[in-house]
């Protein structure tokens, strides 16, 4: 053991160096830069001045801040119910023996590994576009003049074409991951309950549901992540920075501390440094509320 | 669907010459290239001492990973630009791009560790007795025997990680500032941005299709792998 610390030592350090260098310092330091006043981002930790809680009171009093964070939490309630459901659904037909698995796993995977720039560009000019859309044209090509008529990127549309454009391309990850999950189930468990005259709905119902709250577990936390980080989309969906249709916590930060648009007239990084901590404490919330309601397995396979 | 005018690849050829569009795709290529060789030259070693050595703060260590897994990047993304600025590395093309290999590599470092842990974990402890009954020292032991027998879990991880890097976001639009240094996906938001006014439409989906078309590559020859790549590694059931 004592021969082999100089190897675990020199083969840990640079791994440590960038945790500790990209993670855990700037955690805390962003944990109290939130409690007190910052001119700027760059503005060394002598000039701050300690203001308690009050990053946060100010925060909950601004109205942008509030709409960003009604629109982060509709993002993920509203699209993290409609993902997680095609998803899993998608993912007991990718598993109920269908043919070309792969083809169509790798096909609804896809929009996963294609830049968030390109998607949103293609849906926002292509799909969304009133004059030569996809939607436009489709909806003419049946006649449905008044479904074709729709702006679908005007103010009162906005929202809900963005979170549809985001949540087709999501569901594909969380359905890999329902997929893995129901892979790992044993084949005997449904054999069984087969001849035992289970339907596939009752199938589902009593052996991959109850089995699946690990996955279920993992699938809630990873969407809570990626939706706090919401930020690509939502700056492309809204063109000009009058618009807070799309606006959400990372977009808030993001004006409030680089200062890009006139949404903002103060100048104050602890409030974007709030805005982290609040993103952080959201997630961590999810997971241990997840933690409590869904019971740990108590069945290993 | 017709096409009046006919196809017209000049568009490609327009938006790869005269938008910058092939300097982002050089970039990009550089620094995804490059941080997931270096990932691996961090994060395999690491993973290997956590997997087959009992220490001290070896849980701790695991732990601390996997949290980082979850942390937003508005957690980090401040102090990370208050001390870049201090340090002055916006200012010189060559800061500018290894700081931001730097941070997509440091970004990726606990995935990547967490996933190359779960494959070593999984290796037989046999080979390295074999070894060092041969008298193959335990470090010569990790980078003759064992890394070559990690191979498949590295070349998913990197590829990952290549797609990861390449599609990056939110780091690249607030450190890389200037045109010279950007990478696809911010370079591709500001091209946008500017051919809105001009109205050149082909223009810039020539340009969508071009970001887009490497990592669709890359899916359409290793889409098995990069699947393995979600659902194997840190993602626990």
């Amino acid at each position: 053991m004592k021969k082999n610390r100089g190897m675990i030592v020199t083969f840990l350090t640079p791994a440590l160096i960038f945790f500790v260098l990209v993670f855990l310092y700037p955690i805390i330091r962003t944990v109290f830069m939130s409690f007190y006043k910052v001119e700027s981002v760059t503005a060394p930790s002598s000039e701050w001045t300690f203001t308690g809680l009050e990053n946060y009171a100010s925060l909950y009093g601004t109205q942008l801040f509030r709409t960003s964070m009604w629109n982060l939490f509709r993002i993920w309630a509203v699209g993290g119910v409609v993902v997680m459901s095609i998803a899993l659904l998608f993912a007991v037909i990718l598993n109920s023996g269908i043919r070309f698995k792969r083809f169509f796993r790798a096909v609804i995977y896809m929009p996963n590994i294609v830049s968030a720039v390109a998607l949103a560009t293609m849906w926002l000019q292509y799909v969304y576009n009133t004059r030569y859309g996809l939607l436009t044209s489709l909806f003419k090509f049946l006649g449905w003049e008044k479904l074709a008529a729709i702006q679908w990127t005007d103010p009162t549309h906005m929202f809900w074409s963005l979170l549809f454009a985001y949540c087709f391309g999501m569901v594909g990850y969380h359905m890999l991951i329902f997929s893995s999950g129901i892979e790992k189930i044993p084949t005997d468990l449904f054999e069984a309950s087969t001849i035992d005259g289970a339907n596939k709905i009752r199938q589902f119902r009593h052996i991959t549901l109850p089995l699946l709250r690990g996955v279920f577990k993992t699938n809630i936390t990873m969407w809570s992540i990626t939706s706090v980080g919401f930020f690509v989309w939502s700056q492309l969906f809204s063109t000009v920075t009058a618009s807070n249709q799309t606006i959400t916590p990372m977009v808030y930060l993001y004006l409030q501390v680089f200062g890009a648009g006139n949404a903002v007239t103060e100048r104050n990084a602890g409030l974007g440094a709030a805005v982290g901590v609040l993103m952080g404490v959201c997630v961590v919330c999810v997971f241990m509320i997840t933690n409590v309601v869904i019971k740990k397995d108590d069945y290993e396979f | 669907m017709s096409f009046p005018t006919g196809l017209h690849f000049e568009n490609y050829v327009k938006a790869w010459t005269s938008q910058n569009v092939s300097v982002f795709f050089m970039n990009s290529l550089m620094y995804a290239s490059i941080s997931a060789v270096v990932l691996i030259l961090v994060c395999a070693p690491a993973a290997y001492a956590l997997s087959r050595f009992k220490f001290f703060l070896n849980r701790t260590i695991q732990s601390g990973f996997v949290a980082a897994m979850g942390v937003p990047v508005v957690m980090i993304i401040l102090p990370l630009f208050g001390v870049v600025t201090q340090l002055e590395l916006l200012k010189q093309d060559i800061t500018i791009r290894m700081l931001l290999i730097f941070l997509y590599v440091g970004i990726n470092v606990p995935y990547t560790t967490i996933f190359l842990l779960s494959f070593f974990s999984n290796l037989s402890r046999s080979y390295e007795e074999a070894a060092a009954i041969d008298g193959c020292s335990p470090i010569a032991t990790f980078w003759r025997i064992m890394l070559p027998l990690a191979q498949p879990g590295i070349v998913t991880v990197s590829i990952f990680n290549f797609i990861n890097i390449w599609n990056e976001y939110f780091i690249s639009l607030i450190f890389a500032s200037g045109d010279q240094q950007r990478p696809v996906a911010v370079g591709l938001y500001s091209m946008i941005n500017s051919m809105k006014y001009t109205g050149d439409w082909a223009g810039m989906f020539a340009a969508v299709i071009i970001v887009f078309l490497p990592t669709f590559i890359l899916f359409i020859f290793l889409s098995e792998r990069i699947i393995q790549g979600v659902t194997g590694g840190g993602v626990k059931g």
